[in-house]
């Protein structure tokens, strides 16, 4: 059981990390690091409850969740990319043509 | 064991199959050039194909009736096929009208593919029980659209768009897996039905786990819902998307929020302590109120929609907040939804007839609209008053009945009526916008009063639009009959959880509501429950 904490609280931690990098960085790329962070320590966090429970529905759905996360990330760096033919530039302070 | 028989399946493999072979098509074609109107009439084919198939499935009575939960990954009920017709009729719409926006537009295949390929994800949240096949689903929903909100590759207003949709749906998939993770860490299961069991038989020192777990839930699924503390992305995103896509944003992926926040955080809620409810009452107070302030001092037609959508998000959560306590309001919310679907890619078409036409989305190039595009015209404000809720149109009884079954729950908790009466005075409000856009088009004069060749798919789409909101405001007992038969059965357990306050009267109902799953035929892909 203490093993169990151990792995959620530094799930915790890297939730937290990552929610810090998204409010703080405005640089695009670093702004995807901090999402994939979160979505690793979800991972995380499902497969210590995995092992805890010994039940493997854990470990299949992180599975999947890994696949996702790197298909959500390859649609993102395409955007990126768009964005930086389009303005020179990945910092989204600089995106801010529409307000209201 | 899989049944290909399902509807379900059957829709996932036929718009997978078209999905997929449409860029087949054009990689495998000689000549170069836009086939815009083949693909798309490929796409809307299997669109209408599809919506064939769910309504004969219903009509038949070979869909079970509505579940709460189901022992495998699908289930092939009537909730599900509910979301399904509302859904793929916003698709279509979106497909037809994209007939005409997409012309001289590059790479129509992709385009029409993403949409196909969104749909399934949509229609499969609805249906999915397990909580694994439900993240599949929302991602395969999302992945599509961030691609196309960035569809005009040249137009930095639509990369801007997809840029601020990206970074807020990655984070709420995010939030969703950790969320999914901690409801599996206390109940050890990912099964819908099984977690719900698991979370009423909680032991007292992990029910706060419990709320962590639906709060980023809520979070999650409200990040796509538009709900007021995670709405920030919403307007940027749906004004800067290509317009016909922003019709798809507001009305379907939306839409498949609410099925999915419907089937998880509902249930969870009620199983914990019906009280909480009280929260998603207070958030839906806030969203009403700040959709329809803000959508007061917008500029363009667009922006003013996604406010308003914000907005209406807010009346549907009212049904939601109450579910525990009453059914009608459940199917009040389900039957504002399937209308919402409608009355918003009405409006979102509507601005991208006059944006292919005029070339604008500016409030002031809307002078003079009733008598330059007079269907558009017409289409939109009858739309904007099916959204404000003038009675003939469905958007009236839409709100009747989540309005009405707030004031009736006022006998069972006492914050019920508040909802209502926040949510008729939000009305006035919201009319004040509304009518403002229908007076520009129809009492004041523009520069240019020259009559404009209307698109002519669009304005078959908006003619299908104005039959059905004006047809069902009148006849709505259908559709409002539909609804409440879509609504799952654990709403008649309501009474006994509203009166027991420890968790241990909650175990009973939670057993009636699994005993009815011997009527269901269950659906198992890939067997996910053996591996256990």
């Amino acid at each position: 059981m203490n093993e169990l904490i151990d792995f959620v609280t530094i799930a915790m931690v890297l939730f937290a990390i990552g929610i810090y990098g998204l409010v703080v960085k405005r640089n695009a790329i670093r702004m995807i690091f901090s999402i994939e962070i979160i979505a690793n320590a979800a991972n995380l966090n499902l497969i210590a409850f995995s092992r805890n429970l010994h039940n493997v529905q854990g470990q299949m759905f992180a599975l999947f969740s890994i696949a996702i996360a790197a298909a959500e990330v390859a649609v993102g760096l395409g955007i990126i990319i768009i964005a930086y033919r389009l303005y020179k530039e990945i910092d989204v302070e600089e995106y801010r043509s529409m307000k209201g | 064991m899989v049944d290909f028989l399902s509807t379900p399946l059957f829709l996932t493999v036929v718009l997978g199959a078209v999905g997929i072979g449409i860029p087949v098509i054009d990689a495998l074609k000689k000549e170069r050039g836009s086939n815009n109107k083949l693909y798309c009439a490929i796409a809307l084919g299997a669109l209408i194909l599809t919506i064939g198939i769910v309504i004969f499935r219903v009509l038949s009575g070979e869909v079970s009736s509505a579940a709460a939960f189901g022992p495998g990954v699908l289930s092939d009920d009537l909730f599900g096929a509910f979301f399904a017709v509302a859904l793929l009729i916003v698709s279509i719409m979106v497909t037809a009208s994209s007939w005409n926006y997409m012309k001289g537009k590059t790479n129509p295949a992709a385009y029409y593919s993403l949409i196909l390929l969104s749909s399934i994800g949509m229609v499969l949240i609805a249906y999915s029980t397990d909580l694994v096949m439900l993240f599949v689903a929302w991602e395969l929903m999302s992945l599509p659209t961030y691609a196309l909100a960035a569809f005009s590759k040249r137009d930095p207003i639509s990369n801007e768009a997809a840029i601020k949709y990206f970074m807020f749906g990655a984070l709420s998939s995010a939030i969703l897996v950790f969320a999914i993770g901690l409801s599996y860490g206390i109940t050890g299961t990912t099964n819908i039905g099984g977690t719900i069991n698991g979370l009423a038989h909680l032991q007292k020192d992990l029910i706060p786990v419990g709320l962590v777990s639906i709060g980023l839930f809520i979070a999650g699924f409200g990040f796509k819902i538009g709900l007021v503390p995670f709405h920030m992305w919403l307007p940027d995103a749906y004004e800067g998307a290509p317009t016909t896509i922003g019709a798809l944003l507001a009305a379907g992926t939306k839409k498949a929020g609410f099925a999915a926040a419907l089937r998880v955080i509902i249930l969870g809620m009620f199983v914990l302590h019906p009280d909480w409810t009280l929260t998603l009452g207070v958030i839906a107070i806030f969203t009403m109120t700040l959709g329809n302030l803000a959508a007061l001092v917008q500029k363009s037609v667009p922006r003013i929609l996604a406010y308003s959508s914000i907005a209406q998000a807010g009346y549907i959560l009212i049904g939601f907040a109450l579910a525990p306590y009453s059914n009608q309001a459940l199917a009040g919310s389900l039957f504002y939804i399937i209308n919402h679907a409608v009355m918003k890619s009405a409006g979102f078409i509507a601005a991208a007839a006059v944006a292919t036409a005029l070339a604008s989305y500016s409030l002031e190039k809307y002078k003079g609209l009733g008598y330059r595009m007079p269907i558009t015209a017409i289409a939109l404000s009858i739309s904007l008053l099916s959204l404000a809720g003038v009675p003939p149109l469905v958007g009236f009884w839409s709100k009747l009945t989540v309005f009405g079954a707030a004031i009736n729950s006022g006998s069972v908790v006492s914050w019920g009526p508040y909802l209502a009466i926040a949510g008729l005075l939000n009305s006035a409000l919201s009319l004040a916008y509304y009518v403002w856009i229908i007076k520009k088009m129809y009492m004041e004069q523009g520069p240019d009063m020259s009559k404009v060749k209307e698109p002519r798919a669009m304005s078959a789409v908006l003619i299908f639009a104005i039959i059905f909101m004006v047809g069902f405001g009148v006849w709505y007992s259908p559709v409002l009959e539909f609804a409440s038969k879509a609504v799952p059965h654990f709403g008649s357990i309501g009474p006994i959880i509203s009166t027991g306050t420890s968790s241990n009267h909650l175990s009973k109902p939670i057993l009636v509501a699994t005993s009815q799953l011997n009527h269901i035929r269950p659906i198992s892909v890939a067997g996910t429950n053996k591996l256990t």
